[in-house]
C-alpha cells in the first residue's frame, strides 16, 4: 500500500516537475519578452542590430526555410519509409543498412550538417549563402526523423490489413493509399512536427548556410536570418539585445505551438474521414 | 529493366538539377543593375557592418549588402578565396596576411572582467598570466575570497583571444581554461553567473552591461581604467582596430562602401554598438 502511494507520489512529482519546468520557461520568456512584443514588432524590420524594430524579415526567412525543408524532405522521407516497410524485408541487409545509416544521421550534431551544407550547397553547388542552401541543409537534417517516424507508423499498422487488402484484390498501392497511410497518419504527422520543430529551431546548421542577413528576402537565392540565429545573435553577440531576444523566442515558441496544434487537428480529421468511410 | 529505367531517370533528374541551379543562382545575383556586396568575418564587427550596410542600401537602391558572420580568420580566408568582397577582422592584419588591404572603421578595447561580488579590484600583469596558466588557482592568492578561480577563455578563431594572448605573451596551449566561450555577450553572461569567474571581453559591451545591472565589473589593466574613454584617447593598452579587409585596392562599389563606413555619417552607428569611431 505504502509502496503504491510512493509510486503515485513519484509519478505526480515527475509530471509536475516537467510541466513546472515548461511553465517556468514560458513565464520567463513572457516576463522578459512581452514588453517588446506588439504588432509593430511582428511587421517591422529590425533596427540597431535587432535591439529595436521588429522581426518581419526574420519570420519570413524562417518560414521559407522550413517550407523548403519540408517540401524537399517530406516526399523523400515518405517514399523511403514506404520502401523500407512495404517493399523491403525488415531483416534484409539492405534494409538494415539503410536503417543503421538513418540512426547515425539522426544523431549527427547539427553543426556538422551546417559545415556539410556550407561545403556542398553553398560552395560546390554555388548556391552561396541563401535560403535555398539553408532549406536543403535543414531537409537533410529532418530526413532521418521523418523517415524514422514514418517507418514506425507504417509498421504499427497490423499485418491483417495488408492480408485483407490482398485478399480483396487491392493493389499494394491502393492498400497503401487507402489503408496503411491513414492508419499511420498520426505517426506521419508527429514525424512532420518533429521535423518542422527541428528545422524551425535550428541555429548551428543555418548560420553558415542561410546566413546572417536580416533584410526581407527577395528570392530564395537571398541570404536570410532564421529566428533562432537572430535569438542567438541578440543573446550572445549584441549588448542590450536580451529583451528582443526574449520576444523573438516567444514568437518562435508560439509559432511552433500553433503549427503543432494545426497539424494534430488535421491528422485527426483526415484519419477519421479515411478509415471510417471504408 | 524497370529498375534500370528508374535509375537512369533518377540520374537525369539529379544531373539536370545540378546544371540548372548554379545558373539560376548566378542570374539571381546578377540582376541587371543590381550589385551585391558580400561581407564575412568577425562576429564583433558583423552587427555594426550590418547596420552600416542598411544605411548604405538606403543611399544606393541598386546595392545589396550581405553581412555574414563566423570570426575574423574566416573573414580573411573568404576574402582571399574570393567568397567575400570584403572581410571583417576585429584585429590588425598579421605579417603572413600581407598583400591584403585593411581599413579601420572603429576601435574597441579588451578588458578583464570579474563578477561584481568579487572583492578583487585590480590584478597586475603577472597575476593575470599566472591565473591563465594555472599557477594561481585560488582567489585568495590575489587578495580575494578563498574560492577556486574559474578561468574563462575565448574559442580559437576569435581575434579577442589572439590579442589577449599577444598582450600577455601567452601561448593558447599554455592556458588552463575551465570555460571556452564564443561571443562577447556569452563571456559577460558566464562571468555574471559565476562569482569566481574571470574573463576578458570587449570594453564597450562590458561597460554597457555593467551599467545595465549585469553582475560584472571591469578591472584596470596596467593601472589604466578599462573605459571607452581611455580607449578613445589611446591610454588603454589592450585595444584593437575593427577592420574591413579587401584582396585588392578597393574600387567601385567596394570603395564607396569602405569610404562610407569610415565617414562621419556612421559615427552614431559605431557608438550605438559601443565602439569608438575613427578620427576623421
Amino acid at each position: 500500500m505504502s509502496k503504491d502511494f510512493l509510486a503515485t507520489v513519484m509519478i505526480w512529482l515527475t509530471a509536475l516537475l516537467i510541466s513546472g519546468f515548461f511553465l517556468y520557461l514560458l513565464t520567463d520568456m513572457l516576463i522578459h519578452g512581452l514588453d517588446r512584443l506588439s504588432w509593430a514588432y511582428l511587421l517591422d524590420a529590425p533596427l540597431d542590430a535587432g535591439r529595436s524594430g521588429g522581426i518581419a524579415p526574420i519570420v519570413t526567412a524562417t518560414a521559407i526555410l522550413v517550407l523548403i525543408a519540408i517540401i524537399v524532405a517530406a516526399p523523400l522521407g515518405l517514399a523511403t519509409a514506404v520502401l523500407l516497410t512495404e517493399f523491403t524485408r525488415q531483416k534484409s541487409h539492405f534494409g538494415r543498412f539503410v536503417e543503421r545509416s538513418l540512426d547515425v544521421l539522426a544523431s549527427v550534431p547539427s553543426i556538422i550538417f551546417g559545415l556539410f551544407g556550407n561545403a556542398f550547397f553553398c560552395l560546390f553547388l554555388g548556391l552561396g549563402f541563401s535560403l535555398l542552401s539553408g532549406g536543403l541543409t535543414l531537409a537533410c537534417m529532418a530526413l532521418p526523423i521523418l523517415i524514422r517516424s514514418a517507418v514506425e507508423g507504417l509498421r504499427s499498422a497490423p499485418d491483417e490489413y495488408r492480408l485483407a487488402a490482398a485478399a480483396l484484390g487491392m493493389t499494394r498501392g491502393a492498400a497503401l493509399l487507402h489503408l496503411l497511410l491513414p492508419t499511420a497518419a498520426p505517426a506521419l504527422a508527429a514525424g512532420l512536427m518533429l521535423g518542422i520543430g527541428r528545422a524551425g529551431a535550428e541555429t548551428a546548421a543555418l548560420i553558415f548556410t542561410s546566413g546572417y542577413v536580416d533584410r526581407m528576402p527577395e528570392s530564395w537565392f537571398d541570404s536570410g536570418r532564421a529566428l533562432s540565429v537572430h535569438i542567438y545573435d541578440l543573446a550572445m553577440n549584441v549588448p542590450g539585445g536580451d529583451a528582443s531576444a526574449h520576444a523573438a523566442a516567444l514568437v518562435l515558441v508560439l509559432l511552433l505551438f500553433t503549427i503543432n496544434s494545426i497539424a494534430m487537428g488535421l491528422t485527426r480529421r483526415w484519419q477519421r474521414g479515411r478509415i471510417h468511410s471504408l | 529493366m524497370k529498375k534500370l529505367v528508374t535509375l537512369v531517370l533518377l540520374l537525369v533528374i539529379v544531373g539536370a538539377t545540378w546544371l540548372f541551379i548554379p545558373k539560376k543562382a548566378e542570374q539571381a545575383s546578377n540582376k541587371p543593375g543590381m550589385e551585391r556586396l558580400v561581407l564575412t568575418g568577425s562576429s564583433t564587427v558583423a552587427p555594426l557592418a550590418a547596420e552600416i550596410g542598411r544605411r548604405f542600401e538606403a543611399l544606393h537602391s541598386n546595392v545589396r549588402v550581405d553581412v555574414q558572420t563566423g570570426g575574423s580568420s574566416r573573414g580573411i580566408n573568404d576574402v582571399r578565396s574570393g567568397l567575400a568582397d570584403i572581410g571583417m577582422a576585429s584585429r590588425a592584419l598579421k605579417e603572413n596576411e600581407s598583400g591584403l588591404f585593411s581599413f579601420t572603421i572603429a576601435t574597441d578595447g579588451i578588458g578583464m572582467i570579474v563578477n561584481r561580488a568579487n572583492p578583487v579590484t585590480a590584478l597586475d600583469r603577472q597575476q593575470i598570466i599566472d591565473i591563465y596558466t594555472g599557477k594561481i588557482t585560488d582567489w585568495q592568492a590575489v587578495g580575494g575570497n578563498a574560492d577556486p578561480i574559474t578561468v574563462v577563455n575565448k574559442a580559437e578563431g576569435h581575434s579577442t583571444l589572439e590579442l589577449f594572448l599577444h598582450h600577455f605573451d601567452l601561448q593558447n596551449s599554455a592556458v588552463k581554461a575551465h570555460v571556452i566561450i564564443g561571443d562577447n555577450q556569452q563571456g559577460i553572461k558566464t562571468v555574471a553567473g559565476n562569482p569566481d569567474a574571470i574573463g576578458y571581453v570587449s570594453i564597450g559591451s562590458a561597460e554597457y552591461e555593467a551599467q545595465h545591472d549585469a553582475a560584472i565589473k571591469l578591472l584596470p589593466l596596467d593601472g589604466v581604467a578599462a573605459s571607452v574613454e581611455n580607449v578613445q584617447n589611446g591610454a588603454f593598452p589592450l585595444a584593437r582596430p575593427l577592420n574591413l579587409v579587401t584582396r585588392s585596392e578597393p574600387a567601385g562599389i567596394i570603395k564607396a562602401f569602405i569610404e562610407f563606413a569610415r565617414s562621419r555619417q556612421v559615427d552614431d552607428l559605431v557608438m550605438a554598438q559601443y565602439f569608438v569611431p575613427v578620427a576623421h
